[in-house]
């Protein structure tokens, strides 16, 4: 049923976006603000976390880096299903709907963005670590293993930002997703590792499919990489992804109905 | 056709400040009312302070144990006061919220083209902020002490929390006022909100400044917001101290008569236009 | 000692920066007139009405409302009127009861006296069943309804509708009007702003029209429809009849424009001519399909002042000016 080629349709979406990221610059700063602030007073604040036993790292920023670099790169990611809830809102979406392409189309375009952006908040957020004064004693292995966390965070979060812009069709609903990001990085290892927990904390953030991706950001920043620590990390990018993005495509192929 | 008609003066109150008073209590029931009847715009600002609760005694228990940590009986009694004060804090938009929605509905108009004190329609804002600043912080505590933190200067320290509430809302609640006042756009006042949290992670309200980093221990403890907590805190894990209340109620009520004067020159000048 | 207009005002003028929203204004309108003023957004309606109701003070002129100046005796001026404004601004999460409380208490009407005026309030305008519950859950019309009692509570004698059917179905905008005119009979004296000429139309003994900033036609409906010009006569025709049917015609009046094999002509005389137009016609042997007359209508009126036309300006947007 594939009237025309996807390539060209992706490229000219994918375009489309990062014109608007070129034309407005100023669109990375709300999503970078408060990651950096977190990144910043976290660091400041809770310093003596280090002072406890099994911290993992006696260099507060070290831990807290992963963190801001996460919700950066969910910003990013929310970025994506704010480009479609716009588009649902204008009217725009109904016009490429009834273009004559592949639907997933429409979706993998603004994902795409999303990793382009979250590729450019992961650098200014690492600028901001090294100025801080992290250590990087992953290498290049380490760096790759947060570009592609990040990116695959920021992937995995498009889709559900998507899945819920399309199915609430209300760009304010943008609110709902920040929200979840918020619930998601909370309930993790973001400040401090499971052992230190107690209670309901502890069981919810050791299976936080988050509680993994940080694993996979962070690890080059506690030491070499381990293929122990990627591996999980992986899995649960992928499976983010799968489910929320089939969720997403359902949901578009369905938009008519 | 005939004479207008006399105003129908016979069963009024005659004007004055009985009346005033009468009218600034109408007015702040109302306001109270209104607040109250709209739980989706204060539950999340009572429910997010909780939920931080809830993480950072879970995720940070360990750490009370270590040198330089303030003798406490648990990070939840620690945390108590930052868990009010962000409660508080947040709770303290409202009151500018629903001024700029009153201005954006023209329910202002209506209340300043009848003959009402002028002072009577700010006052009341400011006088139902303080009464749900408080309404907030006993939920707050409540909560929290079911959960086991305990307030260390009994009832008079439960007291003197909510007394602290009262006026940081007022202290606070003064700026959103201005910003809805002059701005009449209840988008606008939202915006003070980042300002408001990074006031709050700035401070010492999360973590005892002993075991900040130098430099941002500095930032914290200047900062006015770090004086109110720590006195909170004073009362919280140690006791009752008359100076510590005294320093927070100084520096609110130095916070509150910039706030204040500020919004009430916007307002002067918006009911005058 | 005379008793004083409800609404006296010389030379009303507003500025806001640059822009002159109001540029020197008289009005006068006498005790128990029901005065429409109409106007097309932002020119200046709502501005005078917040002059009028004290929410906005003058840059210059002078305007009384029932005898006392808007700025010096501005608290009298309150007591005085009533105003429902354009969107019946009402807190959706109060109920009607509480809100008529509130409005009394503001008015400084006896605690004692309170409850019954509020009841009585919510019986005239039919909203006694639906006074506990909250405003939110009120259709369109009850909450105008309720705008209304709220603007009553206190017994004005000078009424302020400003738009008050904008946005109401006919039924519910029936409504309001029977009420308007149960309030004028009782001699309260009403300022009308409208968008709807048909409204002006309906209620309002005398009109002002105002645009830029300035009145630019006052009077009765029935004298400024006159003013606007001579009815218009339509006469539908056989094409091969047209030429015979405009000679005829136009003796009566100047030629308008219409329609293939129609004549349209402004018959400067009026209906009491039109047996002399028809034997005319007859004469001349033209077949006559179809014949209509129409008078002005307070639209043409607005249309010939404003150069702008208001019929169905349903959607109106409040012309209050930028600020």
């Amino acid at each position: 049923m594939t009237a025309i080629a996807s390539g060209p349709v992706l490229g000219g979406l994918l375009r489309r976006s990062v014109l608007r990221l070129r034309r407005m610059p100023s669109v990375l700063v709300p999503a970078l603000v408060m990651p950096l602030f977190f990144l910043v007073s976290y660091s400041g604040s809770f310093d003596g976390l280090t002072n406890v036993e099994g911290y993992g790292t006696d260099n507060i920023v070290n831990w807290m880096v992963a963190w801001s670099l996460m919700m950066a790169a969910s910003f990013s990611g929310s970025g994506a299903s704010g480009v479609i809830g716009t588009d649902i809102d204008t009217g725009f979406l109904d016009r490429l709907l009834m273009a004559p392409s592949d639907r997933w189309v429409v979706l993998a375009g603004p994902l795409l963005y999303s990793m382009v952006r979250a590729a450019i908040s992961t650098t200014l957020v690492l600028i901001a670590a090294a100025l801080l004064g992290a250590d990087f004693p992953g290498g290049v292995l380490g760096l790759l293993s947060t570009y592609v966390g990040c990116a695959g965070m920021a992937l995995a979060i498009g889709c559900l930002g998507s899945w819920v812009m399309l199915v609430m069709r209300d760009v304010q609903a943008q609110a709902l997703v920040q929200l979840m990001i918020f619930g998601g990085t909370f309930l993790s290892i973001g400040q401090v590792p499971v052992d230190f927990m107690t209670g309901w904390l502890k069981v919810v953030a050791r299976y936080n499919p988050v509680t993994f991706v940080l694993r996979l950001i962070r690890q080059g920043f506690l030491g070499p990489v381990a293929w122990d620590t990627t591996w999980p990390g992986l899995v649960a990018l992928a499976g983010m992804t799968v489910l929320f993005g089939g969720l997403a495509l359902r949901t578009l192929y369905r938009y008519e109905s | 056709m005939t004479a207008v008609a006399a105003p129908d003066v016979g069963a009024r109150d005659p004007a004055g400040p009985a009346l005033a008073f009468r009218q600034t209590l109408s007015l702040s029931r109302r306001a109270v009312i209104s607040t109250l009847r709209k739980p989706a715009a204060f539950v999340p600002g009572l429910f997010f302070p909780l939920l931080m609760a809830a993480v950072y005694s879970s995720q940070f228990d360990r750490v009370t144990a270590t040198p330089g940590f303030p003798e406490v009986d648990s990070f939840l009694q620690f945390i108590l006061p930052a868990t009010i004060l962000q409660g508080v804090a947040f709770g303290s938009t409202i009151g500018g919220v629903e001024m700029a929605q009153d201005i954006e509905s023209g329910f202002f108009d209506r209340l300043t083209s009848a003959p009402v004190a002028r002072p009577a329609i700010f006052l009341s804002r400011v006088a139902g902020s303080a009464a749900f600043a408080a309404v907030e912080a006993l939920i707050l505590i409540g909560v929290l002490t079911a959960f086991g933190a305990r307030v260390s200067a009994g009832f008079g320290g439960v007291a003197a929390i909510v007394v602290i509430s009262v006026f940081l809302a007022v202290a606070l609640g003064g700026f959103g006022l201005a910003i809805a006042i002059r701005s009449g756009n209840a988008e606008v006042v939202q915006g003070i909100f980042p300002a408001i949290f990074a006031l709050l992670f700035v401070s010492t309200a999360f973590f005892p400044p002993s075991l900040m980093k130098g430099w941002f221990r500095v930032i914290a403890e200047a900062n006015p917001v770090s004086t109110v907590i720590d006195a909170m805190r004073h009362l919280v894990i140690v006791g009752w101290s008359t100076a510590e209340f005294g320093k927070a109620i100084a520096v609110l009520v130095a916070i509150s008569a910039v706030s204040l004067s500020l919004a009430y020159s916007q307002y002067r000048h918006r009911v005058k236009a | 000692m005379g008793s004083p207009l409800p609404i006296e005002v010389r030379g009303l003028l507003r500025t806001f920066g640059d822009l002159t929203a109001v540029d020197g204004i008289d009005l006068i309108v006498e005790a128990g007139e029901v005065f429409g003023f109409l106007g097309p957004n932002g020119a200046g309606k709502s501005t005078t009405v917040r002059m009028l109701t004290t929410l906005l003070q003058p840059t210059a002129g002078i305007a009384k409302v029932a005898g006392y100046d808007v700025v010096a005796d501005a608290n009298k001026v309150r007591q005085s009127i009533g105003v429902a404004l354009q969107d019946a601004a009402i807190d959706p999460l109060m109920t009607g009861t509480e809100l008529l409380h509130l409005q009394a208490v503001l008015h400084g009407i006896k605690r004692r006296s309170v409850a019954d005026r509020s009841a009585e309030m919510l019986e005239r305008v039919g909203l006694t069943d639906a006074g506990d519950r909250r405003v939110g859950t009120y259709s369109g019309g009850m909450r105008r309804r309720l705008d209304l009692a709220l603007s009553l509570i206190h017994r004005p004698t000078v009424l302020f509708l400003d738009e008050p059917t904008t946005g109401l179905d006919p039924t519910s905008r029936q409504a309001v009007w029977e009420e308007v005119r149960a309030l004028n009979n009782d001699g309260t004296t009403v300022f009308l702003t409208t968008q709807y000429l048909e409204e002006a139309d309906e209620l309002a003994g005398r009109v002002a029209i105002i645009d830029g900033g300035k009145i630019v036609r006052d009077g009765t409906p029935g004298q400024l429809k006159r003013a606007v010009g001579a009815p218009t006569l339509r006469v539908d025709v056989d094409a091969a009849q047209v030429e015979i049917a405009r000679a005829a015609l136009t003796a009566f009046g100047d030629e308008r424009p219409a329609k293939v094999n129609r004549v349209a002509i402004g018959l400067e005389d009026g209906a009491p001519v039109m047996t002399e137009v028809l034997r005319s016609l007859d004469a001349a042997g033209v077949v006559v399909h179809h014949l209509e007359l129409d008078e002005p209508s307070l639209d043409d009126v607005f249309a010939e002042a404003t150069g702008r036309r208001l019929e169905g300006a349903s959607d109106a947007v409040a012309d209050s000016p930028a600020r």
